[in-house]
């Protein structure tokens, strides 16, 4: 087995030990979603709020990037910012290996907890409460993807800039809560008044919500939409690699 | 021929001088040590020598590479222990040793590194519940999995209790019988004194002395003190005649008689003569601690009160 398997192989079990993140990253969207469609009354209902729409169709892309930004900004940066402060990175410096290949098996292994995630939500919801399974599946995987770029590259560059893991911890949850409020979990972007849309259609969760509600219900994505998170994946993604420093 | 050769190391940090024209050669098999004191350039030295910095001037071979342009083959060859590096909470030591050995052309058989690091029935623990001496064992486990020529080794017994250094200590000991080069950083003189085949002294960014610690002591003189209470008392002046003798100190009823050459032969026929019994008689010789102090210019502590005559 090549080194980068073993490293990713070996990130994967750390990840698997730590049962707060399981839980966050890989059951609790697809909890919350179930739980929101069983609790609240009328959420499987259609709603003249939403237009027509019930709050569970709504609420099934919200979900997905909800837990999109809780690996990439919650749980993310913290590893990296420990992974330097405890001299890992360093150390792998003097080995054949690269510490990037520690940063791209980080990167793989939050991206299979992604997958599997949203797979458990999206599944969820269908069979629960009768969402339709994904109608335009390819521009629907490919949103997936461009979020998840875009908000694990901004998890990189706070995870870059962070020396400690208190200040990963700190950085990662002030740009999760902006960001979760523009994504529209407490307030639903079909609701939202036309400033703060704009301004939500700008940050990449915004757009990702949007893109994934399009593609789920048979609407190809809009292109301002997709823009918004390749420019973000790309611009802070190689922002992160520029400052990115191994101790 | 030497296996590293560092010729005027020079590096600055925010325009100081950290490491300041550092010249030495580290030969095949020995057990070579950097000691200083803190901030003497010793880490700045050996992470040049590892590769991990960039020196501003001066020249490094390692095994005939440059640490900075032949990464990949120096890492192949080269182990090493970090100072202040740990690993991942909760990763297991059989797994950490498994990961490292898959980095490496030509790994060793890392359950015999860790049976012979005394750490076998380890295998399954995370690393948080390893002690301080598991942990740094496990650091030179790491370090050797690779088969390397050359073991760099930084302040590994720092923080270490006496029984767990000592237990490192012979891990060092079979490293060497093993026939890997062992570069070792540290600021114990015992440590240094027990292990070292050369000892590099650093000080303030330079080489102060490089030198066998028999060498080492020699160079800053082969004073010898006797140390004993003469059961009825004897004037100063009777022991300083004595050609041998430099000093005679009180500490106490104590006396401290100073001197070099035959000077215990001397003061012991002298109190013979005039039937003084030297009770309590200890003889004590200048230290690789000693000879350190005196090298860095750093003041040495005094147990109690001595005054001194003469």
């Amino acid at each position: 087995m090549s080194a980068t398997m073993k490293l990713t192989r070996t990130e994967g079990r750390l990840f698997a030990r730590d049962p707060i993140a399981l839980f966050f990253g890989l059951v609790f969207p697809g909890i919350l979603l179930i739980a929101l469609g069983y609790l609240f009354p009328g959420f499987d209902e259609p709603s003249a709020d939403l237009d027509g729409k019930r709050y569970i169709d709504v609420y099934g892309p919200i979900v997905l990037v909800l837990g999109l930004a809780t690996l990439g900004l919650v749980t993310l940066p913290p590893i990296l910012a420990t992974y330097r402060q405890f001299g890992i990175l360093r150390r792998l410096r003097t080995t054949p290996v690269h510490p990037a290949r520690l940063l791209w098996a980080q990167l793989a292994v939050h991206g299979v907890v992604a997958i599997v995630a949203a797979a458990f939500a999206v599944g969820g919801a269908v069979l629960a409460f009768d969402v339709p399974v994904p109608e335009r599946p390819i521009w629907f995987v490919l949103s997936f993807l461009l979020a998840a770029a875009s908000i694990f590259s901004i998890g990189l560059l706070v995870g870059a800039l962070a020396r400690t893991t208190t200040a990963g911890q700190a950085i990662g949850m002030g740009v999760y809560f902006p960001m979760l409020f523009l994504a529209g979990v407490w307030v639903p972007r079909v609701i939202m008044p036309d400033a703060l849309l704009t301004v939500s259609d700008l940050t990449p969760l915004g757009s990702a919500v949007q893109a994934l509600e399009d593609s789920w219900f048979g609407i190809t994505p809009s292109a301002m939409n997709l823009a918004v998170m390749v420019v973000w994946a790309v611009i802070v993604g190689l922002l992160a690699v520029r400052v990115f420093r191994w101790e | 021929m030497p296996v590293i050769e560092v010729e005027n190391l020079t590096k600055a940090y925010d325009g100081t001088k950290v490491v300041d024209g550092i010249s030495f050669d580290v030969a095949e098999g020995e057990i070579f040590g950097i000691v200083g004191p803190n901030g003497a350039g010793k880490t700045t030295t050996v992470e040049s020598v590892e590769g991990l910095r960039q020196p501003d001037a001066g020249s490094i071979r390692v095994l005939g590479l440059d640490p900075m342009h032949d990464r990949y083959e120096l890492t192949q060859r080269v182990g090493a222990q970090l100072q202040e590096s740990r690993l991942q909470d909760r990763i297991k030591v059989g797994e950490a040793l498994e990961l490292y050995a898959s980095f490496y052309d030509q790994p060793a058989d890392w359950h015999e590194l860790l049976d012979r690091l005394g750490l076998n029935g380890k295998a399954g623990a995370s690393y948080s519940s390893l002690s301080g001496g598991q942990k740094q064992r496990l650091a030179v486990a790491l370090a050797l999995v690779g088969s390397p020529e050359i073991a760099i080794l930084d302040e590994l017994t720092t923080g270490l209790d006496p029984q767990a250094r000592r237990s490192v200590w012979e891990n060092i000991e079979q490293i060497k019988e093993a026939g890997v080069t062992v570069v070792l950083v540290t600021h114990f003189m015992e440590e240094a004194e027990r292990l070292c085949d050369r000892i590099m002294v650093v000080d303030r960014g330079k080489v102060v002395a490089t030198d066998t610690p028999a060498g080492l002591v020699g160079r800053v003189g082969a004073e010898q003190r006797l140390r004993f209470r003469p059961s009825v008392p004897i004037e100063d002046a009777d022991l300083t005649a004595l050609p041998e003798v430099t000093s005679v100190k009180h500490s106490g009823s104590q006396l401290i008689v100073a001197g070099t050459g035959n000077i215990v032969h001397a003061v012991t026929s002298l109190l013979a003569q005039r039937r003084v019994i030297a009770e309590e008689l200890r003889i004590e010789q200048n230290s690789l601690e000693d000879a350190y102090l005196a090298l860095t210019g750093a003041e040495a502590i005094s147990n109690g009160p001595e005054t001194e005559v003469n």
